[in-house]
């Protein structure tokens, strides 16, 4: 459960997330994530859907989601990749856009977009069990299952790795044929549970 | 604005993940110097240096296989990593915890094993449904809530029971109402009438210990295809006279692997 102490100011949330308030509060549907109509028209192109809403008021808000953990994340100018159905809530001074992911995104089962967060604040992103943050160096590249990843944030490189061979096709495989592997400077979320993946059988 | 206390959340990396150890209530670590871990396919969620991950069936393990996996068959449920780095293991963001066996043995429900050291020998219990690990080593199981360890005599929730070490007396308690006369099997039957659904337990007596969760969810389980037929197997439906049955032929490593459960046909 997350919940924003507000003198006057505004956050946006998932639609629906609120369980709970007290003082003043007002909602307010955002259209296409309070994007503009550039960003509502790619949303419905990408398939990447959310829907915000805009709470305002005094006094104190509870968020919650299918009693999944919550993680906050502090952005300093710095990009927050996640997925759309991973986000919470954000300081409403916190921009939200897509961006292309590429195969990762497809072998995850969550198509080939992901949103994005960036600008000065804090955002709210959900996980099946407490996230561990985990810090990819220079030096220390890191390797994530997909259906474990959440979100990522800083100046990464991702790429995707397959380790399907012919033996994944007898059944024989190491259970883990697709991988991302992700390399530079940043931080990446993973949650302590799989979805499920087309990967997560093979 | 947000309330509560905003410490950051701890960042990892690999000098500062625990070796061999958990991370939190629901990621355990397991580092690799070269050495070798068995794990249940598909609880791997990241990590930190150079691993590969082969099914138990691969060529290059055969002697590994031979040593600590007897088990044909669900071989194609586990994998070997190998490798140099740190690896985090979680499941479904259950509970998990590593135990230490020292020149001991252990029986846990299948599906609530994660991993173990090839010091370890895993074997198939009597008992369906379960898995023996039996030498020194270290291993990680996953419970739905925190494990409590019990000493015997104690009769146990089938729901809540997860393994058991050094106990070979595992058997049903029935309460003696719930088997006698007729009302007590109407009520076992259709639940009617105060059935309070506590009339069945495990029962352990003799000196070990017994490993229970503190929830009755259960693990979903591992599948574990059949024990080999044959009379006096139990769960292997051997019935004298009914040789044969295509069902539950055991499966060994290199043979087509589970094709038939994937594809579902």
């Amino acid at each position: 459960m997350l919940a924003v102490d507000m003198t006057g100011d505004a956050v946006k949330a998932k639609n629906g997330s609120m369980v709970a308030y007290d003082g003043q509060m007002s909602f307010k549907k955002l259209s296409g994530g309070g994007e503009g109509l550039r960003g509502m028209v790619t949303r419905r192109l990408t398939g990447e859907q959310m829907t915000l809403m805009e709470v305002t008021g005094q006094g104190t808000c509870w968020f919650a989601d299918r009693a999944s953990e919550i993680n906050l994340v502090n952005l300093q100018g710095d990009k927050l990749y996640v997925e759309s159905s991973n986000l919470l809530a954000t300081d409403s001074g916190l921009r939200t856009g897509t961006s292309f992911t590429g195969l990762r995104g497809a072998s995850q089962g969550n198509g080939l977009f992901t949103t994005t967060i960036e600008g000065h604040g804090q955002a709210a992103i959900m996980s099946d069990g407490p996230a561990v943050v985990l810090r990819v160096s220079r030096q220390y590249p890191l390797t994530v299952d997909p259906g474990a990843y959440i979100a990522h944030q800083g100046n990464l490189q991702q790429s995707f790795q397959s380790g399907v061979t012919f033996r994944t096709l007898l059944g024989e495989g190491g259970g883990e044929a697709f991988q991302m592997r992700f390399e530079g400077d940043g931080l990446v979320y993973v949650q302590p549970s799989e979805r499920n993946t087309i990967a997560g059988d093979v | 604005m947000y309330g509560g206390p905003v410490a950051g959340p701890t960042v990892f990396d690999p000098m500062t993940l625990p070796s061999d150890d958990n991370v939190n209530n629901y990621t355990f670590c397991v580092e690799l110097k070269g050495s070798q871990w068995f794990l249940q396919k598909g609880k791997m969620i990241a990590y930190y240096g150079q691993m590969e991950f082969n099914g138990v069936g691969h060529g290059r393990l055969d002697r590994l296989v031979r040593t600590s996996f007897h088990s044909p068959l669900h071989a194609s449920d586990w994998v070997v990593a190998e490798g140099s780095g740190k690896m985090l293991l979680a499941d479904r963001a259950f509970d998990v915890n590593s135990y230490d066996l020292d020149e001991g043995n252990l029986t846990i429900r299948s599906g609530n094993l994660l991993a173990f050291q090839p010091s370890l020998a895993l074997k198939q219990s009597i008992v369906p449904g379960f898995l023996t690990l039996i030498g020194t080593g270290k291993f990680v199981a996953a419970s739905n809530g925190p494990v409590v360890f019990m000493e015997p005599p104690i009769r146990v929730d089938p729901q809540a029971l997860v393994g058991w070490a050094d106990c070979p007396s595992p058997c049903h308690h029935y309460d003696h109402g719930y088997m006698t006369g007729v009302m007590g099997g109407l009520r076992a039957l259709t639940g009617i009438g105060g059935a309070s659904g506590e009339e069945h337990q495990f029962e352990f007596v003799g000196a070990g210990t017994v490993l229970l969760q503190s929830s009755e969810t259960l693990m979903a389980e591992q599948a574990m295809g059949a024990v080999p037929h044959e009379p006096g197997v139990p769960g292997g439906g051997g019935v004298p006279g009914h040789h044969g049955q295509q069902v539950g032929t055991p499966r060994l490593p290199g043979q087509l692997g589970d094709l038939q459960r994937r594809f579902g046909l």
